[in-house]
């Protein structure tokens, strides 16, 4: 069973990670930190009890589930169209949503607008970009497989998909990035 | 797989990890407001955290030279729940039953001498009689005499 301190240490070495991973899905500071919030308040008292060494996937699964109710309650309070549908959606119709990338689009201009200030961090801005554009699929398995560091298996368990689906969301990731970044002349 | 225009393996993995660590560069930057709302809630989670339900052992048994403690919380079985139940039942039977043997006795000793009395050559009714109250108080005459009187 994970003491309290190891569940200390534990949340606070992903907080900061988890923050950024909803806002790159929401795009929305408040509702990242609610998100964040709620899921380790959702770790801690139904999981507080289990090993330190189950922590990790459980939060990460929690993180993904809390995301997507975020998301379906705004789709149910807006009635807009949400990029993130595509989580509800089949894999293999996911990625050629013109209203999402129109939509993606649209919150990434203003995005990028108010980063361009700030001179000293426009390469990390312009992934950060980059990875917002990706549809949510691609990002999540993305950030989950290279930033998380889980291995296509846990990848596929947090997702809810099969590692066949995650390699290919993974590959497209990394292309559409590749291709992304060398247009801007970036190279990460 | 056309190896132009797709990315080979090894260098999207390059790729990825490359731009996993720009973003890890990029944790460094959170406001301090945001890392602030980060830890209050942090705390507020660890202080909601579940905590380990205390299980009290009901017995101690020794298996293959160790201790092992036995019971918890879960359900009484049948046996268990028996063994609470019948001591009291049993004690309830056993004050009923000296009860009953108790006015049983009782009864039989009136009834005895009820018996003695009814059996006894003098009626019950000359207890009641004022002469013969009077003939014990003054002492009973020597039988001998009033039996030798010539009346």
């Amino acid at each position: 069973m994970a003491t309290e301190s190891e569940l200390t240490q534990f949340l606070k070495s992903v907080e900061k990670r988890a923050f950024k991973r909803s806002l790159y899905h929401v795009r929305d500071e408040d509702a990242a930190l609610d998100i964040v919030q709620d899921s380790m308040m959702k770790l801690a008292e139904h999981y507080g009890d289990k090993p330190a060494n189950e922590l990790p996937m459980l939060f990460q699964r929690i993180l993904s589930n809390t995301t997507l109710d975020w998301f379906r309650r705004q789709k149910t309070k807006n009635a807009l169209f949400s990029n993130f549908s595509q989580f509800d959606g089949d894999d293999n119709t996911e990625e050629f949503d013109l209203l999402e990338i129109h939509g993606v689009a649209e919150g990434n201009e203003q995005i990028e607008s108010a980063q361009r200030t700030v001179e000293r961090y426009q390469s990390l801005r312009e992934i950060e970009s980059e990875i917002q554009k990706l549809p949510a699929r691609q990002r999540e398995a993305f950030l989950l497989r290279y930033w998380e560091e889980l291995d296509v298996a846990e990848t596929a368990a947090v997702m809810g998909c099969s590692e066949g689906s995650v390699k290919t969301h993974c590959s497209r990731a990394v292309q559409a990035l590749d291709k992304a970044l060398k247009a801007k002349g970036l190279t990460p | 797989m056309n190896t132009t225009a797709h990315l080979t393996d090894t260098h999207a993995d390059r790729l990825a990890r490359r731009v996993a660590a720009q973003l890890d560069q990029g944790l460094t930057e959170l406001p301090h407001d945001i890392s602030e709302r980060l830890r209050a809630a942090r705390t507020r989670a660890v202080a909601a955290r579940r905590q380990p339900v205390m299980v009290q052992a009901t017995g101690v048994q020794v298996q293959k030279g160790a201790l092992v403690l036995q019971g918890g919380p879960d359900k009484m079985p049948f046996w268990g729940w028996m063994g609470s139940v019948l001591p009291l039942v049993a004690l309830v039977l056993g004050l009923f039953v000296i009860h009953t043997l108790q006015n049983d006795w009782r009864a039989d000793e009136l009834a005895s001498v009820d018996t003695a009395l009814l059996t006894d050559e003098l009626p019950p009714t000359a207890y009641t009689d004022p002469g013969f109250l009077r003939f014990i108080r003054a002492g009973a005459p020597d039988s001998t005499s009033s039996g030798a009187s010539p009346d």
